[in-house]
């Protein structure tokens, strides 16, 4: 039916925005991409430029301000964002999963680890009895690298790092075609987010499952990534093959990312921080929206907004891009 | 939880010992001693009233008359009630407390329920007709001035509809040539209550325990049978008519607590609500694809209760001192009507006895509320 080189996911022209008393804020504007089937896309860029709310818009799970004005999310050919309230719910989960961004309260205090994870498995009926469905949150545990007897503790019994393998247990349950990792070991200290991601990772590849991973940090997304997209307020302004992106970023966004984090190849150079903020979402400027804070804007940045140009496996959206001699027209 | 238990006793002996302790000194404060009801009397001679004085230790210094209130009244001599005499305070008060306790209990655990569906409904849906409804309806409720209320409900359903009798336990005329008294009824209407609660709580525990897959729905019409056989019971006793014949004088003055008390426990929940709904593991419930009957259910509404729990015992409290006034607009003779006529004919002993009584109510109400937040919050049960 569905061919292995479909893409899994197909998001086209995605446009979110929240009403808000100090207007409309336009969260994610025209965002296109697709996911291939069992491999890793990474969403990167500063905090408050849309990256969750892309991740909610893939769930339905927006809140009441929210309201999505365009675009398309074809998971395996069918668009969702029509699709029923009931039938959404029996998506979720079994089909797109998603560790939280704050996955700190993701747990709910008063019950059992185990039995909020039974939970899920027994809505979607991916096990017909109480025993499998303990056997299948063991096998979880185990695999994230918890004890099992583990499952009988509740949350507050938890430090930050088991929550957070827990969450990740609990968002593998129903052997979803696609994860969501918002932000998933943020919250921890450097030793064991790197034990989790490489789990993660290994978990990934022996599933054989597509995952979107979201973070700010861009040697994580170098990390654990096939594909990533750089966003700045609320658009993807740069994207493709991880290596080649990270290697030679044709968007000046991209290259003051990195050069704002630890190296991603490994040599740890001071953090510069970038300059300047974050464009205000309901009242963007004109022209490329990244001028105000871009070393090589000219007067065409400042009126036009760029178009989009191929560089070889990936494209940027950018008047100048850096290594032009790359350039391919598109 | 053992150390816990201890601890929790020991905090209310100690209590229960401030209680008796502070109504002692209390009654000593006041003009006039527990000899006044007699001594008061003009035509005894002097030396007739130092002998009754003397019969009531009222010779002895006021420490060691403590002494001795307080030896009697742990060993449960409460002393006998100069309105009833010859009967024993004790016995005076094991006959009303029940009928209080009934009344209140009830009240409370119907409109806690009520008050508990509604909060949520309203929080879940917000906005629109109903929430207004609600929230004008009871902030109204909540702030009636609670015996005009009641005065209310009894023109409104005694007099103009004549649905129920007006206030009072029982109906005279029903009653008469009963061979049975009306605390044999009462006490086996307690016993009925206790055995279909316990049994109900015995059927939802065992169908949590042996079946996840069993819908809590199958719990309903075992819990109806159960209530049917012990409804069909009394049919057959003979004495069911009399029963009945209490049960309609209850319907009043419950009603009305009901409704007075059910708007704060609605509100709250609302409130309640309204921050757990803003949790993460609301969301997440909803991202693992729950129906949303269960995300409100199983994880906001179940999360929101506990600071319910908590304002459940100041309204099993305040409901406790409040049966003075519902009990004498309802003339229910419980605790409440007997505390106020034992002040006015100065029935000190029985004065004494009832506030006790309400004192012990009351811890007893913190410590079941305790004992259910310690089981409702698994974060408190472990320390
Ligand atoms: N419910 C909401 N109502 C109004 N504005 C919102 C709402 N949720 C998010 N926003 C705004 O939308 C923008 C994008 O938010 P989003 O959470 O998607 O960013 P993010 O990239 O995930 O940031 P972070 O790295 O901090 O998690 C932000 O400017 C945020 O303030
Ligand atoms: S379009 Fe101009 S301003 Fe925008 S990133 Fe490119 S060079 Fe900078
Ligand atoms: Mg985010």
């Amino acid at each position: 039916m569905t061919d292995r080189h479909d893409p899994l996911l197909k998001v086209d022209g995605l446009s979110l925005s929240y009403q808000t008393r100090l207007g409309e804020v336009q969260a994610v504007r025209n965002v296109s991409f697709e996911l291939a089937r069992g491999s890793a896309l990474g969403l990167v860029g500063e905090s408050g430029c849309g990256k969750t709310s892309i991740a909610n818009c893939l769930m339905r799970l927006l809140p009441d301000n929210a309201r999505l004005s365009a675009g398309r999310v074809l998971l395996d050919g069918q668009d969702i964002l029509p699709l029923a309230e009931e039938d959404m719910r029996l998506l979720r989960w079994r089909r797109i999963s998603m560790v939280f961004q704050a996955a700190m309260n993701v747990l709910d205090p008063v019950y059992r680890v185990g039995r909020q994870i039974i939970e899920a498995i027994e809505t979607h009926g991916v096990e017909s009895t109480d025993t499998a469905a303990r056997e299948r949150v063991a096998r979880l545990f185990r695999m994230v690298g918890l004890d099992p007897q583990l499952m009988e503790r509740y949350p507050h019994e938890f430090s930050g790092g088991m929550r957070q393998r827990a969450v990740i247990a609990m968002a593998l349950s129903c052997d979803p075609d696609l994860m969501i990792a918002d932000e998933p070991i943020t919250a921890l200290d450097v030793i064991v987010q790197d034990r989790i991601l490489r789990e993660l990772k290994a978990i990934q590849q022996q599933l054989d499952m597509s995952i979107i991973y979201i973070s700010h940090d861009i040697a994580v997304v170098a990390e654990v990534t096939d594909v990533v997209g750089v966003m700045y307020a609320g658009r993807l302004v740069e994207m493709g093959d991880t290596s080649d992106v990270f290697r030679a970023p044709a968007h000046p966004y991209t290259a003051a990312l990195m050069s704002s984090f630890p190296s991603v190849s490994g040599e740890r150079r001071p953090l510069t921080g970038l300059p300047g903020e974050p464009p205000n979402l309901s009242d963007l400027p004109q022209g490329c929206p990244f001028h105000p804070r871009c070393a090589y804007a000219t007067d065409v940045c400042r009126t036009q907004y760029p178009p989009q140009a191929r560089y070889g496996s990936h494209w940027a959206v950018c008047w100048h891009p850096l290594d032009a001699t790359m350039a391919v027209q598109s | 939880m053992t150390g816990y238990l201890v601890r929790r006793t020991g905090q209310m002996v100690l209590t229960l010992f401030l209680i008796i302790t502070f109504t002692f000194f209390l009654v000593q404060a006041q003009p006039g001693d527990y000899a006044s009801f007699y001594v008061l009397n003009p035509d005894l001679p002097p030396e007739v009233k130092d002998q009754i004085r003397a019969a009531f230790g009222l010779d002895k210094p006021a420490w060691q008359q403590y002494l001795i209130h307080l030896k009697n009244t742990f060993t449960g001599n409460l002393g006998v009630s100069f309105g009833n005499f010859p009967r024993p305070v004790l016995d005076v008060l094991v006959e009303r407390v029940p009928r209080t306790l009934v009344l209140f209990l009830t009240a409370t655990a119907v409109s806690f329920y009520i008050g508990f569906f509604l909060g949520k409904a309203m929080a879940w849906r917000r906005g629109g007709l109903f929430e207004y409804a609600t929230t004008i309806s009871g902030a109204l409720l909540f702030t009636a001035f609670t015996p005009a209320f009641g005065l209310m409900m009894i023109w409104a359903f005694a007099f103009k509809l004549g649905w129920f009798p007006v206030g009072k336990f029982l109906d005279p005329l029903v009653w008469r040539g009963a061979d049975v008294s009306a605390n044999y009824v009462f006490g086996n209407m307690l016993l009925s209550a206790a055995a279909f609660i316990a049994f109900a709580l015995l059927v939802m525990l065992c169908l949590k325990r042996f079946g996840r897959r069993v819908p809590s729905v199958a719990a309903f019409p075992i819990v109806l049978g159960g209530a049917l056989i012990i409804v069909a019971a009394w049919a057959l006793s003979g004495i069911g008519g009399l029963a009945l014949d209490i049960v309609k004088h209850m319907v009043l003055p419950v009603a009305t607590l009901t409704l007075i008390s059910f708007a704060g426990t609605m509100l709250l929940t609302r409130n309640s609500m309204l921050e757990t709904i803003r949790e993460d593991y609301v969301m997440a419930a909803r991202a693992k694809g729950l129906p949303d009957k269960l995300v409100r259910d199983r994880h906001a509404a179940r999360n929101a209760m506990l600071p319910i729990v908590t304002s459940l015992v100041y309204s099993l409290i305040f409901a406790i001192d409040g049966s003075v006034i519902i009990e004498s607009v309802f003339s229910w003779p419980g605790t409440g009507l007997t505390l106020l006529q034992a002040v006015r004919s100065e029935d000190l002993p029985l004065v004494m006895g009832a506030m006790l009584f309400i004192g012990m109510l009351s811890l007893l109400a913190h410590v079941i509320v305790d004992v259910l937040y310690v089981y409702l919050d698994p974060r408190i049960r472990y320390q």
